[in-house]
């Protein structure tokens, strides 16, 4: 079990010793019994951390956020900023690392053990008609306070998806690390949501996405919150196209609009085929983008996809290490296809 | 059409004129109505151009509502509606609608000294103002032009300038000293602070890039002009110029409505979100 | 005109209706959302994730078509939405109250006629709550009330069987009158149920904006605050909390080219968003509203203190989606609140 105190005491001790510039990590929000994103920068905030099984969103994101900050205010860094990581949230970061987002000694990584319960699925817990005001872990359980009292709940029957398959509770790249090393106790196979799906025949497979395509409205809270879609530029809104006063009328005028503003089902799924591809080997599967998504398109199966085939086709683990080599830029000899000789 | 506030009509331009080259180039077009008699507008106004497969921009009307049968327009090429129709030809058609946004009220100001000042493309807002005023040349006491620009081959109008020397006092500067310039050298504010103006009887209209327009009202605060001497015309981008879609407000006005013309005294209530 | 339906006679009521398109809120991917009824309607939902205002504000609307051959002068063919009828049942009052704010923006000034004819074809069927839907709801706050008629043509009170239904507007009465003998006369003791239901409605706890008379003049007095941008820290700068607000109706027009040679293709307007980055971006580059805290800014003023300004009501209904959906926790009512709080 993480004990809170330890947490705080932590990110206080930092803080009051000047060692980091703030910590990023998690708070109580006013919404309910969800926890936020929070960064601290002053020692008394410490006691505002919290740690519990809303502590679903993955704060590397804000490490991106931190970065873009300095570039656009051309201010510069002397310390590093903390975060608080969870086995996923920790192999993001190794990512932005083997990707130069930022270096190593930039970030101080005060890694967080799942310990293996991993964190709440909100919609399995409104399907369960259970409407909690706070939630706690409990070993193997999550308890959570509602009007009827405490409820007990196995954490397995409203943990996400991903934490049941997920293979690396445990931050290996840490700084620190609070809570217990219990990588391999993993509740599902890997893929096993991808799997079944994977059971349908190819036109089934189509009139779902079909489906799901449809009722997107282009909000981008999936790329918006994914640390991995940092590009300044994106393909799919012209508009966000970085102009700055450098920026020439003919490089404005001659830009390719590759997708309709318009959210149609085509050009919804050419956003998402696309967004799926600059993700594979980079995405690790920490599934915020399908838990922002307000109307439920299921985006973890897309990006599962990408991550077997990788697995599979290339032996590649994406996160692995901040030395090793990134999927799209490298080759070995062994690699299937003849292509790249 | 007239029901369909997003419908334009159809314009043909009969007149193009590069006021300046390069790559920001700037250049003037004429437009006349493909059908019918073209909309009526008053000074400050603006229009949407459209270019159909490209889009809209909003242009402020260069010409005086004196004149009827066309619509004069100086396009910079800044952006990608504005380097398509930098393309275009005499003969082809454009959308237009239109017009939009309130108006200098150049009524109020008869029997008055006018200052104008502009900057760069700043010059076109205030054109229709310039040459009405000229034409209604008995109804106002001295005019005065200052209009500046980074070189003497980026200053626009620079021939109908030179006509208007007759009828008023035109000042021309450009930022750095360039060999065969004899007016001013250096920014317009400080031209403004050097001929000093008299605010008596007087209205300053200003326009030009955002930071020219703040150290001349500063400087013309300097020489004693009251807030509500001083006008100008702001900008901010807009998709509709109807007031509904939402991306043009400065606090609580939307300027394609409300704005584009504002007096210091007016503006300075708003948060500075343009 | 005031009536009782039998739960049981819903369906009845809405087979009647057979020059209307019924629409009802269906649970379908694990969300509430508004759909074709297929003849049955169950009003048991929570409220739908996103709004009604799609009914007359579609996230995309072909304004018209354009073709050009080469040589030629353009040619536009406008497109006229198509206008079927269309009834909306179990519209929640905080959506009600908003479709009268869009109808404010739609009609000031310029009328928006593809909106007005979507608009005069929509009748909304409302359904009081008799408790919050949420845990975020905070219509009291705003100037509106969880059993009120607002923008509704027929307002529905839940009361236990049965339903009390009163028409608001002569729609509504038309709609009310297809059902005939669907209906029931209210007696006494339903008037009495329905008054006491409203009453406990009203008294059921929501989130509060606190001296929410002040907000626009505190606003006002804030807009150089530190605290937008420490409240917007966490925002991503997503459109989740614009797209699904029942009143945000922010858009983008843009031309969709379907072919080069010969030119032709549409001018479309899509719903746009404030919190995106470039939505206010100069072709210049330059940016009034460049950071995250001044589009947080904007867009709580927007709801809170311009259109106040300008219209004398709140733009803001107090739904709660903005918050509930929001995937970092930021907060209107928190915000708002903590704006304001250090404003005297």
């Amino acid at each position: 079990m993480i004990n809170l105190q330890d947490m705080r005491d932590t990110a206080r001790n930092m803080l009051a010793k000047n060692e980091v510039r703030g910590v990023i990590g998690y708070r109580r929000s006013t919404n309910g019994m969800l926890a936020e994103p929070v960064v601290i920068t002053k020692p008394e905030q410490a006691d505002e951390l919290i740690w519990d099984p809303t502590c679903f969103h993955n704060l590397s994101l804000y490490l991106v956020e931190d970065r873009k900050f300095l570039a656009h205010t051309r201010a510069k860094a002397d310390l590093p900023i903390a975060i608080i990581a969870k086995g996923c949230d920790a192999r993001s970061t190794v990512v932005l690392m083997q990707e130069n987002y930022f270096e190593r000694k930039d970030v101080y990584i005060i890694g967080v053990s799942c310990e293996g319960t991993g964190v709440l699925d909100e919609r399995k817990l409104v399907k369960k008609g259970i409407r909690a005001t706070n939630s706690a872990f409990d070993g193997d359980d999550f308890v959570f306070t509602t009007e009827q009292g405490e409820q007990r709940i196995p954490a397995r029957e409203v943990m996400a998806d991903r934490c049941l398959e997920c293979r690396e509770c445990f931050p290996k790249e840490h700084n620190i690390v609070l809570g217990e090393d219990k990588t391999g106790r993993q509740l599902d196979a890997p893929f096993t949501a991808l799997k079944r799906f994977e059971e349908l025949d190819p036109a089934a497979r189509w009139e779902f996405w079909d489906h799901q395509f449809e009722r997107c409205i282009r909000c981008f809270a999936c790329r918006s919150v994914c640390p991995m879609c940092y590009c300044d530029e994106c393909i799919v809104d012209s508009t966000s196209f970085p102009v700055t006063g450098q920026t020439t009328a003919d490089e404005k005028a001659n830009r390719v609009k590759w997708i309709e503003r318009s959210a149609t089902r085509a050009e919804n799924m050419t956003y998402h085929m696309t967004r799926v591809l600059h993700l594979a080997g980079r995405c690790i599967d920490c599934n915020e983008c399908e838990r922002v998504c307000p109307v439920n398109i299921p985006l973890r199966l897309l990006n599962n996809k990408m991550e077997r085939e990788a697995r599979e086709q290339f032996g590649y683990e994406p996160g692995a290490s901040i030395g090793g080599p990134s999927l799209t830029a490298s080759f070995l000899d062994t690699d299937p296809g003849k292509f790249i000789r | 059409m007239s029901d369909n506030i997003y419908l334009p009509e159809l314009a043909r331009i009969t007149h193009i004129k590069e006021e300046i080259g390069g790559e920001r180039s700037i250049k003037t077009y004429r437009v006349e109505p493909v059908e019918g008699a073209a909309f009526e507008h008053e000074c400050g106004q603006c229009a949407m151009l459209s270019l159909f497969g490209r889009g809209e921009m909003m242009i402020s009307i260069a010409s005086s509502p004196l004149i009827k049968e066309y619509k004069q327009f100086s396009i910079m090429r800044v952006g990608r509606v504005s380097a398509a129709f930098h393309e275009l030809e005499v003969g082809e058609v454009v959308g237009i609608r239109g017009p939009y946004g309130n108006s200098f009220p150049l009524d109020d100001w008869r029997g008055k000294n006018l200052v104008f000042i502009g900057g760069g493309v700043g010059l076109a807002p205030i054109w229709p103002l310039i040459t009405t005023a000229l034409a209604q040349r008995a109804d106002f006491n001295n005019i005065t032009v200052f209009y500046g620009a980074r070189s003497a081959s980026d200053l626009m109008y620079k021939a109908e300038l030179d006509h208007m020397r007759s009828n008023a006092d035109i000042q021309l500067s450009v930022d750095k000293a360039e060999p065969g310039w004899k007016e001013f050298c250096g920014f317009v504010p400080a031209n403004v602070l050097d001929k000093k103006p008299s605010p008596d009887n007087t209205i300053a209209i200003t326009c030009g890039p955002p930071i020219m327009i703040k150290f001349v009202i500063q400087n013309l605060q300097k020489l004693g002009f009251a807030d509500e001497q001083i006008y100008t015309t702001i900008e901010n981008k807009m998709k509709c110029g109807l007031g509904k879609c939402g991306r043009c407000n400065v606090g609580k006005d939307y300027v394609c409505t409300k704005g584009p013309v504002y007096s210091w005294a007016q503006l300075k209530e708003l948060p500075e979100e343009y | 005109m005031e009536k009782i339906l039998a739960k049981n006679k819903l369906d009845d009521w809405v087979a009647a209706l057979s020059d209307w398109q019924v629409s009802a809120p269906i649970m379908e991917d694990d969300i509430w959302s508004y759909k074709a009824s297929k003849g049955k309607v169950q009003l048991e939902h929570s409220n739908t994730v996103q709004p009604p205002k799609g009914f007359s504000f579609p996230q995309r609307e072909v304004f018209f078509s354009f073709e050009q051959i080469k040589g030629q002068p353009p040619r536009l063919t406008p497109i006229q939405p198509k206008a079927a009828r269309h009834a909306v049942f179990g519209v929640r009052p905080c959506d009600g109250a908003g479709a009268v704010r869009m109808d404010t923006v739609f009609n000031d000034q310029f009328q928006d006629n593809y909106y007005q004819a979507r608009r005069s074809n929509v009748a909304y069927v409302g359904l009081a709550c008799n408790k919050p839907q949420g845990i975020n709801c905070f219509c009291q706050s705003v100037g509106g009330s969880p059993v009120s008629s607002q923008g509704m043509d027929v307002l529905m009170t839940d009361l236990g069987d049965r339903y009390y239904v009163a028409a608001v507007t002569e729609t509504g009465k038309a709609l009310m009158t297809a059902g005939g003998k669907v209906f029931g006369e209210p007696s006494a003791d339903d008037k009495k149920k329905l008054k006491q239901t409203h009453a406990d409605a009203l008294a059921q706890p929501q989130r509060a904006i606190n001296n929410v008379d002040a907000v626009p003049a505190k606003l006002k007095a804030s807009f150089d605050s530190p605290l937008w941008e420490e409240l917007a820290r966490a925002c991503i700068g997503c459109g989740a909390c614009t797209f699904l607000c029942p009143t945000c109706h922010c858009f983008d027009i843009n031309d969709e080219n379907t072919s080069s040679s010969p030119l032709r293709g549409n001018r479309v307007r899509t719903w746009d968003n404030c919190q995106f980055p470039d939505f206010t971006m100069h072709t210049s580059g330059h940016n009034p509203r460049e950071n995250q805290g001044a589009r947080l800014r904007q867009r709580v003023n927007h709801k809170f203190q311009y259109f106040h300004e300008n219209f004398g009501m709140s733009q803001c209904t107090g739904c709660g989606r903005c918050i509930t959906e929001c995937s970092v926790g930021v907060d209107i009512v928190n915000v708002v609140n903590k704006v304001t709080e250090h404003v005297g």
